[in-house]
């Protein structure tokens, strides 16, 4: 992996959510805290191209995420801090294979595709679920499956422990451990993020500390008093 | 994500999605050619004894109907007001048919075969350059997905009403309801972008 912001920033008219920055991020595991409205979500937004920069430029294995935004999109999945928003389709299995329909993979492929996905993670049980049935850390597989399924090298997790009860956070912290994929996450849950290569932390839409998990935790706390 | 499709094996869940769908157009053509109460009374009761065997409990059946049939009650009672009765009769019965046949569909039909249906019959519009039957397909799919979304919606900003102590009233309803919707919206159409369904 390697993701480079040139200089990327993001305004919305006078308010400036992300002030300008250079950055390379190249480790497996990577962290992103923060208050609230600090910039954290529009950062990982401007790394699968779903924010724009309003100025300078983010090359994800040399793929601009404006120019490129398509193949951008298929090498960066993203699961958003309320999986039941990202499943379109009401039973888990179709939902998995929606995302390979839109790219033109045939029935059999798309069969052994969910197959493959579901079997991955031990989850085969869910594929006939309803997914409003489902428990949250139950949602958060299937949202991992649909995004996983279509073979991103990184995935972009917000807030994947949000209103999780302990059990499941247990399971989607597990989960994440094994992933061999390239992993940032964006999370108010420090633990999770303890053992972590490398942890930014946001502050007013700046970046204020970029350091191994233990030192960025500790400035944060320390911050936020 | 709740689901209108329930999870049945009547002949009607067993019927070809693309037959449902030409029949439910077919019949609300005719629907509209007729204005004859007799013919219009017996399309409800056969778009009623359809409904009522797609394998919902009555109740959960009524349920559903019930804010269409609010809806068309009062057009029929506005139709009344400012015409002729017969014409707010048939109004009243022609819709109350169409929903039937339609709630008929929704309930014996899953999203992915409906999608998938709905984006091959507009598959020769895409042919003719005018637009995406993919984006066609999901455009209905998801209206579809966000009827239940909305009226658990209302319900929870109900409930926050009465928590309150507020008296629920469409004005202090309905801007919230809205707002909710859109930004569920702006979050859906981010996981579709996100999820590269519309790159095709």
């Amino acid at each position: 992996m390697d993701i480079r912001f040139e200089n990327a920033g993001v305004d919305y008219g006078s308010r400036t959510a992300l002030v300008p920055l250079n950055l390379t991020l190249q480790e497996r595991r990577i962290g992103v805290i923060g208050l609230n409205g600090s910039g954290k979500t529009t950062f990982a937004r401007l790394i699968n191209g779903l924010v724009k920069p309003t100025s300078g430029r983010v090359v994800v294995d040399g793929l601009d995420t404006v120019g490129d935004a398509a193949e951008v999109l298929g090498k960066v999945g993203y699961i958003f801090q309320s999986p039941q928003n990202q499943i379109i389709l009401p039973i888990v299995r179709d939902d998995i294979a929606f995302g390979l329909k839109a790219r033109g993979f045939d029935k059999a492929q798309i069969e052994a595709a969910v197959e493959g996905i579901l079997g991955r993670f031990g989850v085969g049980h869910l594929g006939a679920r309803r997914a409003h049935e489902l428990s949250g850390g139950e949602l958060q597989m299937a949202a991992l499956c649909s995004v996983l399924v279509t073979g991103p090298d990184i995935l972009i997790l917000d807030e994947p422990t949000n209103q999780l009860d302990l059990k499941n956070r247990a399971l989607v912290q597990r989960t994440m451990a094994t992933l061999p994929e390239n992993v940032i996450v964006i999370s108010h849950d420090l633990p999770l993020l303890e053992d972590f290569e490398r942890v930014l932390l946001f502050d007013q839409g700046r970046l204020v500390a970029d350091a191994p998990a233990a030192e960025a935790i500790a400035r944060y706390r320390e911050m936020a008093g | 994500m709740k689901t209108l499709h329930v999870d049945a094996d009547t002949w009607m869940h067993r019927l070809s999605p693309r037959l449902k769908l030409l029949a439910l157009a077919t019949l609300g053509l005719l629907l509209f050619l007729t204005h004859s109460i007799p013919v219009l009374a017996c399309a409800n009761l056969g778009g009623a004894a359809l409904y009522f065997r797609s394998g919902l409990p009555v109740a959960e059946a009524l349920r559903r109907l019930r804010p269409i049939l609010i809806s068309i009650t009062v057009l029929a009672i506005f139709a009344a007001l400012v015409g002729p009765l017969h014409a707010a009769i048939v109004t009243a019965l022609r819709l109350t048919a169409l929903a039937l046949f339609a709630a008929t569909v929704t309930a014996t039909t899953s999203m992915a075969a409906l999608i998938d249906e709905i984006t091959a019959l507009a598959m020769p519009l895409e042919k003719l350059g005018l637009l995406k039957a993919a984006d066609i397909g999901l455009a209905v799919g998801l209206v579809i997905r966000f009827v239940p979304e909305i009226l658990d919606r209302y319900r929870a900003i109900r409930e926050a009403h009465q928590a309150r102590g507020i008296k629920v009233r469409l004005a202090t309803t309905l801007a919230p309801l809205i707002i909710l919707t859109l930004r569920d919206a702006d979050n859906i159409a981010a996981a579709i972008d996100a999820r590269g369904i519309r790159r095709q």
